[in-house]
């Protein structure tokens, strides 16, 4: 069964649970084994008073011969029983003295004298009635000498004591399954609360990501038998953050390497006189200088965690970033506008990341947009701003993917290396900001973003 | 004119010299935050191009260092893009400008030029973008060689787009500049003014044009051939 069951929780109540049925069973059992063999010795014992009483009333008559001469009650009660109890006793010749019944004085005729120690038989079938007779054979002094005593009861005739028994183990069997159920209750409790630490340890291990590398799984609580699984996998965290960190710092490095050579030869380009190819050689140098930029940028993002608590103005922000690229856009043959309310709107941010963030927006809309054609800014009050273009707009089915890394749409010309809408999406994430793509209602893509205001 | 490059990295160092004593410039190079300090201390340059990212201290204590002992010459800056807090430093520890890396030779000269030209700078207080001159101290303008005459507030403009040239020109500066031409409330907005001056620059045949950048300002740049 515990194959089956993969809650440990589960698994540990239901064994608990089978523990307490199998033992309140066992002592139940116990108990009526017990009250059975007491029973038992209860009704020998009986046997042996009466033996007892029989004897008391056995005197010598006239002619020195043994004779019983019971009080009237008794006699009344054995005659009125006669089938149900019965008895013989016999002198120490072994002539019979009495019997309560023929059937009986016949049968002990048969048999040795009694000893001192009571000796216990069991007849099956017998007397008139084939009943079956559970007796005792004792050897008992008399006022007329030794003799040998026999008293039987007929089986059946402790009906009185098994039925008190019976009540007995049927007022017991009934608390069995309550019993049961407050021990299932209680041991599906307990085990809840010893697993709790683990329930604890795993919701810590549900907030590690690739943003929360530092993160560990809390020792404190947990329980012994589980501690050096919490302890190997915070050693292994220890490794994999160590491995991380060692990815980071190589992407970080490349890019800042790459960074001087790239200065280096867009200096030389730029004092080299050009033909076509010259210009070609340039944009492709640009784009490398993008790529390494938002290389840079991810990296960053990826190791230091933003602090995105200084208020920001995202008009001004704006403004500036608007204002720092329309060059770049009129080079590109494009425009660039900024529209929206024209006064401080203050959200709470990192001003650095959300200028990255616009910046890849207003690059993302400037690739995509006509030429001729306008890229639109719009900041709204409620710590909004929107990128808007004129281009082909974003295909529903791509747009789950548009910011994952590296990610480039099918019918792309070949710009860009897909970084920056991933770079736009961790800086919207940090923030706790909301971004949506959607068509705008003329032709063209729309990017909405919206922060926390401050 | 002298300059100081502060820059680590020779094959950029080189380049910027070849290319800045091409236009007239003499270039002395310093390598280290130590050899800049002793440089600026021994020869009194007319700008200073400085890497803030240097082998042996940061940049910014030169610019610090400098200051603090009464050099005014105009120094700019080179940063890295991802180094918004340094850029910020540096102009708040006394540097006239600012270039992120990597940069194009001819922004960087553009700039160097437009620091020298500031008023107290050494190259004088003549403006030149594309066939436009304009004489800043005697406010005279000549377009392909032709003197041209606007209204004052035009010029004005103009002034502010040529020392910016080929970069913004928020309108709140404009509005400033404006403002200070004559206490009157000017009736004409801004918008107004640019649109003369954008009719008067194309009748005059300048090979500039002025684009506006809608909610922003405006930037003046070259006309395409």
């Amino acid at each position: 069964m515990s194959g089956r069951i993969k809650s440990l929780q589960l698994r540990l109540t239901v064994e608990l649970a089978a523990l307490f049925f199998v033992a309140s069973c066992l002592a139940v059992a116990g108990l009526i084994y017990s009250a059975s063999l007491t029973a038992g010795s209860l009704a020998d014992r009986e046997l042996g008073l009466r033996a007892e009483d029989l004897a008391r009333y056995v005197s010598l008559d006239e002619n020195q011969k043994p004779r019983l001469d019971l009080p009237p009650p008794l006699k009344q009660a054995y005659s009125a029983a006669a089938q149900q109890s019965v008895f013989a006793i016999r002198d120490k010749d072994g002539h019979l003295v009495e019997a309560s019944t023929p059937e009986i004085g016949a049968m002990i005729a048969r048999w040795p004298q009694a000893d001192t120690e009571p000796s216990y038989f069991h007849l099956s079938k017998f007397g008139p009635l084939e009943r079956d007779y559970s007796g005792v054979s004792i050897g008992l002094d008399s006022a007329a000498g030794p003799l040998s005593v026999l008293v039987a009861e007929a089986s059946g005739s402790d009906q009185l004591v098994h039925s008190i028994l019976r009540e007995f183990v049927f007022d017991i069997a009934w608390y069995v399954p309550p019993f049961v159920a407050l021990a299932l209750l209680l041991a599906a409790f307990s085990v809840r609360r010893s697993l709790m630490p683990l329930r604890t340890a795993s919701a810590q291990a549900a907030a590690i990501g690739p943003g929360s590398i530092a993160l560990r799984l809390p020792e404190a609580g947990v329980p012994t038998e589980a501690l050096p699984l919490v302890i190997a996998v915070n050693h292994a965290l220890d490794r994999l953050e160590q491995g991380f960190v060692i990815q980071r710092r190589f992407t970080a490095n490349a890019a800042h390497e790459l960074r001087t050579p790239l200065t280096i030869i867009t200096a030389r380009l730029d004092t080299l006189e050009g033909n076509d190819q010259l210009s070609e050689l340039r944009e492709e140098v640009a784009r490398m200088n993008r790529l390494v930029e938002q290389l840079l940028c991810v990296a960053r993002l990826d190791s230091v965690a933003l602090d995105v608590s200084s208020p920001v103005d995202l008009h001004e922000l704006a403004e500036e970033v608007v204002g720092s690229m329309a060059h770049l856009a009129l080079s590109a043959c494009r425009t660039i506008a900024l529209t929206g309310v024209d006064h401080p709107v203050l959200v709470t941010g990192s001003a650095a990341a959300i200028a990255d963030a616009l910046r890849n927006l207003i690059e993302n809309a400037l690739a995509h947009t006509a030429p001729g054609t306008e890229v639109i800014v719009e900041v709204g009050a409620e710590g909004a701003i929107s990128v808007q273009d004129s281009g082909p707009g974003i295909p529903a089915e791509d747009r789950p993917h548009i910011f994952e890394r590296f990610w480039r749409g099918k019918g792309v010309r070949g710009r860009g290396a897909g970084l920056g809408l991933a770079i736009v999406m961790e800086i919207v994430r940090a923030h706790g900001a909301s971004i949506t793509v959607s068509d705008r209602v003329t032709r063209g893509a729309r990017f909405d973003l919206r922060f926390r205001t401050a | 004119m002298r300059l100081l490059v502060i820059e680590d990295e020779d094959r950029l160092s080189g380049i910027l010299k070849s290319k800045l004593g091409e236009i007239g410039f003499t270039v002395d190079i310093a390598g280290s935050a130590a050899d800049a300090s002793a440089a600026l201390e021994l020869i009194n340059y007319d700008a200073a191009i400085l890497d803030l990212g240097l082998p042996d201290g940061d940049g910014l204590a030169v610019l610090t260092a400098a200051r603090q002992a009464g050099k005014g010459l105009p120094i700019l800056i080179l940063t890295a893009r991802d180094a918004i807090e340094d850029r910020v430093a540096g102009l708040n520890a006394g540097a006239d400008d600012y270039l992120t890396k990597p940069f194009a030779i001819s922004e960087l000269i553009a700039r160097v030029k437009a620091l020298l030209r500031r008023p107290g700078g050494v190259l004088g207080m003549t403006l030149e973008a594309g066939n436009v001159r304009l004489d800043t101290i005697g406010r005279e303008l000549t377009i392909a060689g032709i003197p041209a005459r606007l209204s004052r507030r035009e010029l004005a403009i103009l002034e502010q787009m040529m020392r910016r040239f080929g970069r913004i020109v928020p309108k709140a500066v404009l509005e400033e500049k404006l403002y200070g031409i004559d206490e009157e409330p000017d009736s004409n907005p801004i918008p107004v003014h640019v649109h003369h001056l954008r009719r008067q620059l194309e009748a005059t045949g300048a090979s500039l044009m002025i684009h506006t950048i809608r909610g922003v300002g405006y930037i003046l740049a070259e006309t395409k051939a």
